[in-house]
């Protein structure tokens, strides 16, 4: 499925056509179950979002109309921003969360295009320019929802002192990426 | 630095920690509101989640299993289920439905009436429809356009921006350098349709575009738009 393909399903899944919404689900739903599964570490739960993910994608397709991100990448977002959501609003926060969960990032599949390896590839390279530690910290928060409270007390240090250092990173990551 | 300059960087790093998803559940509900009001912090959002976008080549694909998709339809497609069972003419559920669909000028597939799943593979994929985004840099209107070739209707969903008060919207084609062609008034309201005639059907296939203009309550009194641009685009086709 090549990105034009998604977004030619995405926008006849706007028009409310269900078997372009099936096709979507048939192509994408792997690759958001994934987001849900990394970060939600609960099989169950991971299974409920999926399906409040596209509910969301089924009502607001039209939104992607307005938006200028890739298709997959759109679609990760409504996953990624769904999953942390339900993450953030858990009843017992942290405290099982302790260890850090280290999942390797897997090889990228035959159908990643050379443009995404190219700007994978320059990503890791800018993060890579960050130090270990804080480049760590981005990872965590972007693969596995880490919160600030969470990554302040894996790195054990003060909360204000994390959020100045990842702000300091993301600004830094920026200035990278648009060299 | 001044006041506003501190306030721009605020705003983006605030754009940066929600898409890294670093903020507490409080912080996040409130920048997602925002998200959702203010079109210019809205930008700043979605120009972090493209420049993180490829770290998401670290989520790792994961079929789902059969049950998901199965409780997804259940909790999305009430009324096609219920086309199976008898007395589905008399639900006002699926007249809603029904309504809603004809409203964005849509044929509903066999499927729905037939079996609830009855996709066939290039069964709908001939008719020849256009889809424009139109959007514009200075104003926050946006509407996804549909135009379908066979029936001459342009669908118009409404996505963000309000119309200024005393001020229609009035849809243009426009053609290479002719004047633009009024489509006429876009009635208020989240999903509406507008007819066009066989000639300016010719004109879209040509590939004219869309554009939208602020004019007075009514439309253009002179028939050439007088309003500013709030949003255009292109047809491409799908």
């Amino acid at each position: 499925m090549t990105p034009d393909e998604i977004t030619k399903l995405i926008f006849r899944t706007a028009l409310k056509e269900r078997a372009a919404f099936d096709l979507l689900y048939r192509y994408t739903s792997a690759k958001l179950f994934g987001v849900c599964l990394r970060v939600l570490q609960d099989r169950a739960e991971a299974e409920e979002a999926l399906q409040e993910i596209y509910v969301k994608i089924w009502t607001k397709a039209d939104r992607f109309a307005a938006s200028d991100l890739s298709p997959i990448s759109w679609l990760v977002a409504v996953a990624r921003n769904h999953a942390i959501d339900r993450l953030r609003t858990r009843k017992a926060p942290a405290g099982e969360i302790d260890e850090a969960t280290d999942i390797a990032d897997p090889a990228p599949g035959p159908e990643a295009s050379a443009v995404a390896a190219g700007e994978k590839r320059r990503i890791d390279m800018c993060l890579d320019e960050l130090e270990t530690e804080r480049a760590k910290a981005v990872r965590g928060a972007y693969l596995d929802g880490d919160s600030y409270a969470e990554l302040a007390e894996r790195f054990g240090v003060p909360l204000n002192t994390m959020r100045t250092w990842l702000r300091r990173s993301l600004l830094k990551l920026r200035e990278c990426l648009e060299q | 630095m001044t006041v506003e300059e501190q306030n721009g960087r605020d705003d983006d790093l605030v754009a940066a920690e929600y898409v890294l998803g670093v903020l507490p559940a409080e912080e996040r509900a409130q920048v997602s509101r925002r998200i959702d009001d203010d079109r210019a912090f809205a930008r700043l959002v979605e120009e972090w989640e493209a420049r993180l976008a490829p770290m998401a080549e670290g989520f790792a694909p994961v079929p789902p299993p059969e049950t998901v998709k199965a409780a997804l339809d259940e909790r999305l497609f009430e009324t096609a289920h219920a086309a199976r069972k008898p007395g589905l003419w008399e639900s006002l559920a699926f007249w809603r439905g029904a309504a809603v669909a004809a409203l964005l000028g849509l044929v509903i597939v066999g499927g729905l009436a037939l079996n609830g799943s009855g996709w066939r593979p290039g069964e709908q994929d001939s008719r020849l429809r256009f889809v424009a985004s139109l959007t514009h840099d200075d104003s926050d209107v946006r509407y996804l356009a549909v135009y379908d070739d066979a029936t001459r209707d342009v669908a118009l969903s409404h996505v963000s921006g309000e119309r200024p008060q005393g001020r229609d919207f009035e849809l243009w084609a426009i053609e290479g350098d002719e004047p633009p062609i009024s489509l006429g008034v876009i009635p208020s309201g989240a999903s509406v349709h507008i007819s066009l005639s066989g000639a300016l059907g010719e004109a879209l296939r040509r590939g004219a575009v869309f554009a939208i203009t602020a004019e007075p309550l009514g439309g253009s009194p002179s028939g050439a738009p007088t309003g500013p641009v709030v949003a255009a685009g292109d047809l491409r086709d799908i």
